[in-house]
């Protein structure tokens, strides 16, 4: 008896494969009313729409259409891109009515399961960075509870989606693609490693998802231009040249540079180090594993070396454990330049662990307190609030903003479809906890010859500042801005 | 009908649903990269219960061997290359009409700077990845008898020990040799099939998962094959020998040694071939994958299928990487809210002490002898009747 | 480097012939029918130290070898790395600043007394119970997690002291906890392969304890006020301190070894730790029957019940683990995953001891402590130096296991 029964479950769950995986889709609307339209030079598919349509952003609709018509009729063109139409191909462009309905369309399928997904993406586990995948986690938290208290997007609640990523770049294609085919979300916010953000860009281009990276500062996200990715966090290399400048400023002749064996502390290392020696200072990068406790031995040739500043591209504790040894060793902020690492916005961390800190000065994205903007002053008092902590590091409010930036997108693209997120994205001007993000080059306005790739849909302007912790125990609200001039609050405490 | 023609059913019946899973899975691309990785996953933890469980030789350096056949293939496609004409800068071979290219490791790139002395119309072709995959498998064997030869004649606690260590200076070397591998930001490779497959009039972009699934499916089943026969043979009698009494197996003139460096090295080369694949099908490869987070993800899955039987270890594998991936939602339990994040590692670790501690032959092993015994109480049962009648 | 070169062929030199005298020694010695037991081990050495010249007449005349004849190629091994590293970098600090390297060493054996503490644990249990706990290195972990919150977190203000006994208690109870729950039954006969069964389900302790940790305290790193705060003197006098300066965060000596309180805290602690260990293995009842134990099993006919003495080995095994971690987290910042290095550290020193040796593991400790140091310090490229560093005592693990399994200390096989 058993036999048979296995038998039969087994060629039942053999049938149950075979057959084929049938979808009923909703028929689109087709009536016509539209027209045949031939491609000529100088046309994009957002000028036809503004044209005849009378809304830039309707374009999505003649794709739409103009494929709807290559299957029953091969004369019209098939568009794989929006971006990319050639002369002389028929497209179809439908009438006002057909448009409509396309786009009620889009938000109702979208609707029917209960919301708008959006994914994101952080370091949850080891060997990611924990703290900041934590972090983000918070400020997404935070920004979805407002998009759903203004009503949703579309008119619709949006549910997120938070993968763990691990910091892993495998890790990160797994989670892109379980966002984009499992949850079928519309859009995708976040991520903290570059290492992640490098792999996971390419599942969103080839899958056509609007992505929006929050703190992945390697160049190479944006610098392939691919439609699909955004960027509002700062790029490594400009980051090294504020370094830089900064390094001048102080009058700075050699430098040690202590970095993390990582996809984002060597290249930052490479790039501190070239900026530098364009300004006439010279470097010696020393690199260490993250989880490296013990760093007597490299500390003792640091101060043989004798440098004039140290800048320490380590990152989570074993930035710490560096700084404060280096303290007790006699190299520490009081007794040379000292560039702490970025974590030491988190200051009620850096105080436990760096107590012998004082007068560290480390970089900090985002805007300085004197020129926070309502949002950032609403953002900051629920963060802290929800998470204890007594100011919010940039990566919270970069998670903060991509979230309610690709939210804002979505509504004014008033479609979910991906073609007009990523154009409602191009000509966004979103204010949030960063500032106002603008993304001037895309595809709405191609990078001009002579500027690097890497500005291609990056937002220009996150303020970047140089603060100085000159207190004991002080918290990093209060921190003086040392650099640049125009942000500056105090001068800087040298040893 | 005998328990060995239930196996056979069962292994005939299994195999046809994991050839045909795609025809109704193929629409969900992230459940076949989920299937991909478990069979990945399978691979290892079977071969690494061919080790440990049938040979008893406790190694935890499998994810480096796997790494080794990864890396190797990932290199042999960045430095490597065929052309139709010579560069005369870099190292090359002339092969008839081609020439070899071995790029510079150090120094800037010989092959472009070399593209100023060649013809225009010269073609330059990345070796097929199936070369790497072959590659990576023989340097994984190769590795492995290195490691096999100088180590094997220790006792368990010192093979643990020494291929941890062995482990951690691979992954160590592999991130700071940035030069060459491209240190912790991974190692790019091409795709298994860089132009996509065209077969029976049907074509599949290189980022369809069909044809990637189809390759670790067919290595899986090799792989499980080669270990079955090995297990049955006259060969898996002498490495069980060695386990149950190792004095005893070579007072009764089995040559100890050999067959442990034997199935040391196969183990090795399949965990080599395995993670080549994976590392062609993933696009990158890091050092981090040596973590020993993921060492332990392999013993885990081999341990809870069943350490002494191949199929068990497989189907736990496969069973535990399709949990740990569906288990990363969070729930919530009244008004506390459970991070699974985290805590599905930590259920993970309990479920790994109390399985060695209450179920020393695994959780999957046992049901499958069961359904396989079944048959034969009843074949039994029906002979008692018929003797009876 | 300039000079590369030198130190490559140095290299070759020794790692060759090293291997031809290790190889070739024992087949003679046997041919001649004369003891084997240290003839590769010596050949190694010899051939390693002196080449072609020293292994032609070593053959020729093939004295019966013993420790000495380790010993004394061993010195020459490490003046030819030495030599030939300074002819190739001649503008390396370690060759060229004394002072430095002073430092270095001093730096390496203050950490190394700690690792000895921990790695002490390991070779106990190891003396005793009869396997490698892998899960070592999470006692570690949770001993420092532990001083943090009952210090910190639970009760702000209690004095460390306080806090290293708890922590202590905890470590032991855990680890005896574990000890009856999990270890005992291999002693029943049940475990078909124990040696087997004590290697997995001590690692899938460690995945345990590791994520457990992290699920319930997170991951943001933790850090304990250093216990005691130096009073500032000098010597000869305050104002000259050309000998000894003491201010509360470092220790000066001579103007050029400069060590930072907390370290030299924990190394004293650890110290004192030691010293009870001694005393209670040696001096009380408990720990004789201990020693007995770990010497025979059948100590159970003088009444020692084999069983009870395991939980206890295992206990104090975890709680010198435990106490290793409660002296160091006032020096690093301490985050869940902190074990996993410590242990593979740990398992590294008592190979190198000689597995179960206690002596072994206190050296031990000390030698990978100034490995690690010179290493970093030395290696000339800043930045595969700091790289390296878990790299080092693998590569002695590697040649331990590969010259001599037992260790320093070991009893034989």
């Amino acid at each position: 008896m058993k036999k048979k029964l296995l038998l039969i479950s087994l060629m039942i769950m053999i049938l149950a494969l075979t057959l084929p995986a049938v979808t009923v889709l909703a028929a689109p609307p087709t009536q016509s009313g539209g027209q045949d339209y031939v491609i000529v030079a100088d046309d994009w598919l957002s000028k036809l729409a503004d044209k005849f349509l009378g809304d830039i952003l309707s374009y999505p609709a003649i794709t739409y259409y103009t494929n709807q018509k290559n299957a029953e009729d091969s004369s019209y063109a098939k568009i794989k891109n929006s971006d990319e139409i050639e002369v002389g191909w028929k497209v179809y462009i439908p009438s006002k009515e057909e448009a409509d309905a396309y786009f009620k369309k889009q938000v109702s399928n979208v609707g029917a399961a209960g919301g708008i997904k959006i994914g994101a993406l952080a370091p949850l586990s080891a060997p990611g960075s924990v703290t900041g995948g934590t972090a983000m986690k918070a400020a997404f938290e935070i920004a979805l509870d407002e998009i759903n208290a203004a009503g949703g997007v579309l008119g619709k609640p949006v549910q997120l989606v938070l993968v763990d990523t691990e910091g892993l770049p495998e890790r990160g294609t797994a989670a892109m693609e379980r966002l984009i085919n499992q949850d079928k979300v519309v859009g995708v916010v976040g991520e903290y490693h570059s290492a992640v953000g490098l792999t996971a860009k390419e599942v969103a281009h080839a899958n056509h998802m609007p992505t929006i990276f929050a703190e992945t500062w390697n160049d190479k996200i944006t610098s392939v231009e691919y439609p699909e990715v955004f960027r509002i966090a700062p790029v490594s290399s400009e980051v090294a040249g504020v370094d830089a400048h900064f390094i001048q400023s102080l009058g700075v002749k050699s430098v040690v540079i202590m970095t993390e064996n990582t996809g984002y502390g060597i290249p930052a290392a490479e790039e501190t180090t070239k900026r530098l020696a364009d300004l006439g200072i010279s470097a010696t990068t020393f690199s260490a594993d993250l989880g490296t406790q013990e760093f007597s031995s490299i500390i003792e040739r640091i101060k043989a070396a004798n440098p004039d500043l140290i800048l320490v591209l380590l990152t989570g504790e074993t930035s710490y454990n560096f700084e404060e040894q280096a303290a007790e060793a006699g190299i520490g902020p009081q007794d040379v330049k000292m560039i702490c690492n970025q974590v030491a916005d988190d200051s009620d961390s850096f105080w436990t662990n760096v107590p012998d800190g004082k007068n560290c000065f480390y970089r900090r994205v985002g805007l300085p307190r004197a020129l926070y903007t309502d949002a950032t002053k609403a953002f900051v008092a629920k963060y802290t609030e929800k998470t204890g902590k007594t100011s919010a590091e940039s990566y919270a409010m970069e998670a903060y903003d991509s979230l309610k930036l690709m939210a804002q997108a979505i509504n004014e693209a008033k479609s979910t479809d991906p073609d007009a997120i990523i154009s409602a994205l191009e000509h966004i001007s979103y204010n949030g906890a960063l500032g106002t993000i603008t993304f001037p080059y895309g595809t709405h306005n191609p990078i001009p010859a002579g500027t690097d790739a890497k500005w291609w849909h990056q937002f220009p302007k996150p303020a970047i500042t140089m603060v100085q912790y000159q207190e004991k125990g002080q918290s990093s609200a209060d921190a003086a801005v040392v650099f640049p001039d125009a942000y500056k609050t105090a001068d800087p405490i040298l040893p | 009908m005998s328990q060995s023609k239930w196996i056979w059913g069962l292994t005939i019946g299994g195999t046809l649903l994991l050839v045909l899973a795609p025809l109704k899975l193929q629409s969900q691309p992230y459940i076949m990269h989920i299937a991909i990785v478990a069979f990945f996953y399978a691979i290892l933890a079977s071969s690494w219960s061919l080790l440990a469980g049938y040979a008893g030789q406790f190694s935890f350096g499998h994810m480096a061997f796997m790494a080794i056949g990864a890396y190797s293939t990932g290199l042999y496609g960045k430095f490597v290359r065929l052309t139709t004409a010579p560069t005369h800068i870099c190292k090359e071979i002339p092969l008839g009409k081609y020439w070899l290219v071995i790029m510079n490791i150090y120094g800037n790139n010989c092959l472009e700077a070399g593209k100023a002395n060649m013809p225009v119309g010269t073609l330059i072709y990345r070796l097929p990845a199936f070369q790497g995959i072959i590659l990576g498998a023989l340097m994984g064997g190769l590795f492995g008898l290195l490691v096999g030869v100088l180590v094997l004649r220790l006792r368990a606690a010192y093979l643990a020990l020494f291929t941890i260590g062995f482990s951690e200076i691979v992954r160590v070397a592999l991130n700071a040799e940035i030069k060459v591998t491209d240190g912790p930001n991974g190692l790019e490779l091409a795709p298994l099939f860089p132009r996509g497959v065209h077969i029976l009039g049907y074509s599949f972009a290189p980022t369809d998962k069909l044809p990637p699934y189809y390759v670790m499916l067919l290595l899986f089943l090799l792989s499980m094959g080669i270990m079955h026969w090995l297990s049955i043979s006259r060969f898996g009698l002498f490495i069980r020998s060695i386990r149950e009494d190792e004095e005893a197996a070579a007072a009764l003139g089995v040559h100890i040694i050999r067959y442990k460096v034997l199935v040391f090295v196969i183990t090795s080369m399949i965990a080599a071939a395995a993670g080549a694949v994976e590392a062609h099908y993933i696009g990158v490869i890091t050092p981090n994958i040596l973590l020993i987070l993921q060492m332990s993800l392999v013993i885990a899955m081999a341990v809870i299928g069943g350490l002494e039987s191949l199929l068990g270890a497989a189907i736990g594998a496969i069973i535990i990487e399709f949990a740990l991936e569906f288990l990363r939602t969070s729930f919530t339990i009244g008004s506390v809210t459970v991070d699974m994040t985290t805590w599905r590692l930590v259920f993970f670790g309990l479920l790994l002490m109390i399985t060695l501690r209450f179920w020393t032959s695994g959780l999957i092993h046992p049901l499958i002898q069961r359904v396989t015994r079944a048959g034969v109480a009843e074949e039994t049962v029906a002979k008692r009747k018929a003797a009876e009648g | 480097m300039e000079h590369a070169y030198y130190f490559w062929w140095a290299l070759l030199w020794i790692i060759g012939w090293g291997a031809v005298g290790g190889i070739v020694t024992p087949r003679i010695y046997s041919k001649k029918d004369l003891d084997v037991s240290q003839a590769a081990l010596a050949g190694t050495a010899i051939g390693a130290a002196g080449g072609p010249f020293a292994l032609a007449p070593l053959w020729y005349l093939t004295p019966r070898l013993n420790w000495k004849w380790v010993v004394v190629p061993g010195v020459v091994i490490l003046a030819i790395f030495a030599a030939s590293f300074a002819a190739a970098d001649p503008n390396n600090l370690c060759v060229t600043n004394g002072p430095f390297v002073a430092t270095q060493v001093t730096n390496g054996l203050i950490v190394g007394i700690i690792y000895g503490l921990m790695a002490l644990g390991l070779t106990l249990i190891f003396s005793i119970v009869g396997i490698v706990s892998f899960a070592h290195g999470e006692f570690y972990m949770i001993g420092g997690m532990a001083v943090y919150y009952f210090t910190v977190v639970w009760f702000p203000g209690m004095s460390p002291f306080w806090g290293i006994l708890l922590a202590a208690a905890l470590t032991f109870a855990l680890g005896a906890a574990f000890e009856l729950l999990f270890l005992r039954v291999m002693n029943t006969g049940k475990v078909e392969r124990p040696d087997e069964y004590a290697i997995l389900v001590t690692f899938g302790l460690s995945f345990f304890l590791q994520y457990f940790t992290l699920a319930l305290v997170g991951a943001n790193p933790k850090k304990v006020q250093r216990f005691l705060d130096f009073p500032a003197f000098g010597l000869p006098s305050a104002n000259h301190p050309t000998v000894l300066k003491v201010t509360s965060s470092t220790v000066n000596l001579f103007n050029t070894i400069s060590i930072s309180s907390p370290r030299l805290t924990a190394a004293l602690m650890s110290l004192v730790l030691l010293g009870l260990l001694l005393w209670f293995l040696q001096k009380t009842w408990l720990g004789k029957a201990l020693r007995a134990v770990s010497q025979d099993r059948a100590a159970a006919v003088t009444g020692i019940n084999p069983d009870t003495m395991n939980t206890l080995a295992f206990g104090i095994g975890t709680m010198l683990a435990g106490l290793a971690g409660a002296a160091l987290v006032q020096v690093f910042s301490w985050v869940p995953w902190v074990g996993t290095l410590a242990s593979a550290r740990g398992f590294v020193i008592i190979v190198l001891g000689g597995m179960g040796s206690l002596p072994g593991a206190f050296i031990g400790g000390l030698i990978v402590g100034v490995v690690e140091a010179l290493g970093a310090g030395c290696v000339p490229d800043p930045q595969r130096a700091a790289a390296y560093i878990p790299a080092y005592g693998m590569v002695i693990l590697t040649l331990v296991l590969l010259l001599k399994p037992t260790g320093l200390f070991g009893r034989e096989l």
